[in-house]
């Protein structure tokens, strides 16, 4: 008898083990409006998208009021689920979630939300899997140009020029962001929301500048050289650089490309109108391995995250860092930047001739962006979207002090420090430069952010990293 | 496995029924496990669970390996252009090599070590023999991801010296102070050493239980003959731990063919391409690339390369008997 119960027991233990291992950790409840996040295995690394952290600015916040007089949205039912690669709380996240409670508060109280969050590094595995199988949510972050391209030509996300004229919202975004948005997608309508609008440039660490004995900020590469030798004499590292993250790196072979060959450069080499092997672009290859051999990138630099490489910059242990303007979340955060709110200085791209490109000519993005799924788009969803482009910019300039690419009448006037910094940049840009990888293909890009790694170690020639940019480039394009 | 469920029955009756009852139970048994349509009844539950979770995802690529593209996205019938294309592909071949020098180091270095550590515990160890082995062991449960966090600081250079770099410069080795995972030379070794760390403890518990199975007198009288040492190994302990050795080896590679995500926590399968394995290049190309198509095709060549090593390391067991 002893021996049954025994062995009951036992099978009863084994098979609850079975199932407990069965029972996956990837469930996602299905609560409407709670958050569901899956926890990713790997940490958040930044990627083209911006580093999340506590944003905090000067401006208060006070719950926009929602412009929506006239609005004469019907109120259907509808769930929308959102997948997103920013946590509930904090950067693009807080925002979204802001909004969609906002909509759900004061204009539509049929409609409620699931919040989904991956991290940025399988956000690209995600969507294709979900692409496959026709289940593409209903809203969901990404990368615009080449990569939302594909999806552009399977008709799988939404033309959102026609939803904006449609809803009578055009005039809620920005013009250079509709700009960036339409040039990256290569048609005449924009297919995505954007939710950024930024610049990007060096920054630098002003306590290091004035130790080397820098009085000003260079406008040259000859100056941005000269500086870098001055910063390594003085005992400090002169980049610091996230090789480990690539895009960090890539990003400056582009600003020195672009300078001396032209804002059209690497969408001419994709296009197959140059080749990637042309001297120009090798050159700008052999420039940066050249600050790598003369160790002013440190050593190791492909190790380091662009989250350290930030880092070292705000600790003064390294004087000049390439970042975009979503750094300010990091900078305006007074536990994380020891150099205080006024110890980073920005300066643009250097210039190496000012007839190809000159100094008002800024790389700029628009952040990820926010695509939808033409499969699940209806009419309620193109109400929300109208509230969405008529109301991000208010929310996000009083919550975070930051611009997304939607015009807002919040007062701004108020805003100090790093954000009003990354604003006066803003109005001086007269044109726009797009990054390293907006033209290429996900292959392409792929080997061109794997093998600088390989650059920046003398393992590879500069002509051969750019010979490894044009197989892919070729192999693909088969 | 019929015994069990016998001799369950067997004891179980002994209390409560007739000497020709039992002798009739027994006899039962046997007839129903020896009927065909029986064993099937077990099995195909199991079988058909199998077969659609194992086996039809194998022919399922290989379906698609005659495909290019992404089903729902750009799926294009190519025919056998992929395998043409496996033949021609540089980055294939450079993450074949990667594979095969991280399965040689990281084999020999897991069973050799896991063998050395448990002949200590047999022979050398003395005192605190549970701390220990419980100690060499822990790494083995350690989630693949904090390990990779963990060596990673260890290997640090910037923007502070890690472990290892610290060690280093301290006793006066400053020109061994290198980017240990920041360049290709020593990425994949600094892998290796990480996976054998992990893994070593593993084999060491399968050798330590293997050797405590060998009788005491087979060692006494080993030991009466002189044999001491290295000779104690070669001819008595080698050929009585080869059967556990050959399944060692078999283990080991089973899970050393199947590098990621130990590489993609501790390197991403940088620097460049130095611990890109093949399961990467295959994951990169099917998810990144939106190639599923051909990364089928390099699935299928992990498929086989797993088939054909199993094959050859049992060869070592079979030949010897």
């Amino acid at each position: 008898m002893r021996k049954k119960v025994i062995a009951t027991l036992l099978s009863v233990a084994m098979t609850a083990s079975i199932l407990a291992g069965c029972g996956s950790s990837t469930a996602q409840p299905a609560a409407s409006s709670a958050a569901a996040s899956a926890a990713p295995a790997s940490s958040a690394a930044a990627s083209a998208a911006p580093a999340s952290s506590a944003a905090g600015t000067a401006a208060a916040s006070t719950a926009a009021a929602a412009t929506t007089a006239g609005d004469k949205d019907p109120q259907k039912t509808k769930t929308i689920k959102i997948l997103s690669i920013w946590d509930q709380d904090s950067d693009n996240g807080a925002l979204i979630t802001k909004l969609c409670d906002q909509y759900k508060a004061q204009v539509n109280p049929n409609f409620s939300y699931e919040y989904e969050y991956v991290s940025s590094d399988d956000l690209k595995t995600k969507i294709a899997t979900l692409a496959a199988s026709n289940d593409l949510p209903d809203v969901f972050a990404y990368e615009s140009g080449k990569p939302l391209a594909d999806y552009i030509d399977a008709k799988q996300v939404v033309n959102i020029s026609q939803v904006l004229k449609k809803y009578n919202c055009e005039n809620s975004l920005n013009t250079s962001a509709v700009s960036l948005l339409k040039t990256l997608s290569g048609t005449d309508d924009i297919y995505d929301l954007p939710l950024g609008l930024n610049v990007e440039g060096f920054w630098y660490n002003k306590a290091d500048f004035q130790k080397a004995g820098i009085s000003a900020p260079p406008t040259t590469w000859d100056e941005f050289e000269a500086d870098c030798q001055k910063l390594k004499s003085a005992g400090i590292q002169p980049i610091a650089a996230g090789g480990s993250d690539k895009w960090g790196v890539t990003r400056l072979i582009n600003a020195y490309l672009v300078r001396t060959a032209g804002t059209d450069a690497m969408k001419n080499a994709y296009d197959g109108k140059a080749k990637y092997t042309d001297a120009v672009y090798v050159k700008a290859a052999q420039k940066i391995q050249s600050w790598a051999d003369k160790g002013w990138f440190g050593k190791g630099v492909n190790t380091v995250d662009m989250t350290t490489a930030g880092t070292m910059l705000m600790n003064g242990q390294a004087g000049i860092f390439y970042n975009g303007s979503w750094f300010t979340q990091n900078l305006n955060d007074a536990t994380a930047n020891k150099a205080g709110a006024d110890g980073i200085g920005f300066f643009n791209v250097p210039v190496a001739d000012a007839s190809i490109s000159g100094a008002d000519s800024y790389s700029m993005n628009c952040g990820n962006i926010l695509s939808f799924s033409s499969a699940k788009y209806d009419d309620a969803t193109g109400w929300f979207i109208k509230y969405f482009v008529e109301n991000m910019g208010n929310i996000a300039m009083q919550t975070q002090g930051t611009i997304k690419g939607y015009n807002y009448n919040v007062d701004s006037s108020k805003v100090t420090g790093y954000t009003k910094l990354v604003l006066d940049e803003i109005a001086k840009a007269k044109s726009a430069f797009t990054w390293y990888e907006a033209t290429m293909d996900s292959q392409t890009s792929t080997v061109a952010q794997e093998q600088v790694q390989s650059l920046l170690t003398d393992d590879l020639t500069p002509q051969q990293y750019m010979q490894a940019i044009q197989d892919a480039h070729d192999m693909s394009a088969k | 496995m019929p015994p069990a469920g016998g001799t369950f029955f067997l004891s179980e009756c002994q209390t409560t029924k007739s000497a020709a009852e039992k002798k009739g139970m027994v006899i039962s048994m046997k007839k129903v496990l020896q009927n065909k349509k029986a064993i099937l009844l077990f099995v195909l539950p199991a079988l058909i669970i199998y077969s659609v979770i194992v086996i039809l995802p194998i022919f399922w690529s290989l379906y698609y390996s005659f495909f290019d593209g992404t089903p729902g996205l750009k799926w294009k019938f190519t025919g056998l252009h992929n395998y043409e294309l496996l033949l021609r592909d540089k980055n294939f071949r450079t993450a074949l090599i990667v594979n095969l020098k991280y399965i040689a180091f990281t084999m020999i270095g897991q069973v050799g070590l896991g063998l050395l550590l448990a002949l200590m515990f047999e022979f050398w160890l003395t005192k605190f023999k549970t701390i220990v082995r419980t100690l060499v062991f822990f790494p083995v449960v350690l989630p693949t991801v904090a390990i990779g966090t963990l060596f990673r600081k260890i290997y640090e250079i910037q923007p502070n010296y890690g472990l290892l770099n610290s060690v280093l410069s301290n006793i006066g080795l400053q020109k061994l102070v290198q980017a240990w995972i920041g360049q290709a030379s020593t990425a994949l070794g600094s892998l290796c050493v990480m996976d054998i760390w992990v893994a070593m403890g593993f084999y060491s518990v399968i050798f330590y239980s293997a050797i405590l199975d060998i009788p005491g007198d087979v060692i006494e009288a080993a030991r009466i003959d002189g044999a001491s040492g290295i000779s104690l190994f070669r001819y008595i302990l080698g050929p009585l731990l080869r059967p556990i050795m050959v399944v060692s080896l078999v283990f080991s590679f089973s899970g050393t063919v199947k590098m990621f995500e130990s590489a993609l926590a501790l390197t991403k399968g940088g620097p460049g391409n130095a611990t890109r394995s093949l399961s990467m290049y295959m994951y990169q190309v099917s998810f990144t690339y939106n190639k599923v198509g051909y990364g089928s095709v390099i699935a299928l060549f992990i498929f086989l390369l797993c088939i054909a090593g199993s094959a050859l390391i049992q060869r070592f067991d079979v030949r010897e008997d």
